[in-house]
């Protein structure tokens, strides 16, 4: 799945609402100050895109809350701020006492074939690399169920890259004069 | 008897899973720029798709950081009267 540019439509819109609740601020702060602000209104306006239907961009509008608690309230005005930021993330995760005991059940089977072990070790790299992306996809660390955790990933690579692709173009349109 | 039946049972919802996951995996492959360019063949194995991924999302990460960056420098140094201080003013004051 690509960027829409329905998606990055409504993401430039977004965006745009969140610079203008800093536009009195801009004049008067730091460029680091700046580029948060400008920063934080990019990961907002990503995950509003989302209207709360999924685990990352629930976490990633708690996270931004916790450092703009204003910026987020005022941009989600209208899209249950309230819930989105105080809601508790929803522990998604398999019953662990379950899956240990499956576990425990599957590993009672005395002989594994060749092919058995191998897959067995494909699996252990791969539960390795799974937790990788946990620490990079929003909520991760909510998300034990795999399956969940790709689908989530998927999700979050096209909204940044509806992030990136937007604001790419307004950097270099409005860079590109200013090199005369 | 019953913990035999609850051991296919197990077994036969990790199947699911792998299956699942498996297309989840090929899905993550589409979708990064560096595997569908570099790659013809479908060898890639789904560690070094997991692997890409991590490396894809952080890397765009960072590029949304640079670009906030730059742009916060455009506000301050642009002159006002220039086109792109307009396009730069369209975007926040309309």
């Amino acid at each position: 799945m690509q960027p829409t540019s329905s998606m990055k439509e409504e993401f430039l819109q977004k965006w745009q609402m969140g610079l203008q609740i800093y536009r009195p601020l801009i004049d008067n702060t730091s460029v680091s100050e700046r580029m948060k602000a400008i920063k934080l209104s990019a990961d907002v306006a990503m995950a509003s895109l989302r209207r709360g239907t999924t685990c990352w961009s629930r976490a990633l509008i708690q996270k931004t809350a916790t450092e703009d608690n204003f910026l987020v309230r005022q941009m989600l005005s209208g899209i249950k701020a309230e819930t989105l930021i105080n809601k508790k993330l929803p522990k998604v995760m398999c019953h662990r006492k379950i899956v240990r005991r499956s576990k425990k059940i599957l590993r009672r089977r005395k002989s594994r074939s060749a092919i058995e072990e191998v897959a067995a070790k494909a699996r252990k790299l791969v539960n390795k690399k799974t937790q990788g992306l946990r620490n990079v996809v929003p909520g991760g660390e909510f998300m034990s169920n795999d399956v969940l955790l790709i689908q989530e990933t998927l999700d979050y690579i096209v909204s940044l890259q509806t992030q990136v692709n937007v604001m790419r173009s307004i950097v270099d349109a409005a860079e590109a004069g200013s090199e005369r | 008897m019953s913990s035999s039946r609850r051991s296919r049972q197990a077994s036969s919802s990790s199947r699911i899973n792998d299956d699942q996951i498996t297309d989840l995996i090929s899905k993550l492959r589409q979708s990064i720029p560096e595997i569908r360019q570099n790659r013809r063949s479908n060898t890639v194995s789904a560690s070094k798709v997991l692997q890409e991924t991590c490396n894809y999302i952080r890397n765009l990460n960072k590029e949304a950081d640079d670009l906030s960056d730059r742009l916060s420098q455009l506000l301050e140094t642009i002159d006002p009267n220039s086109p792109q201080a307009a396009i730069i003013r369209s975007l926040i004051n309309e």
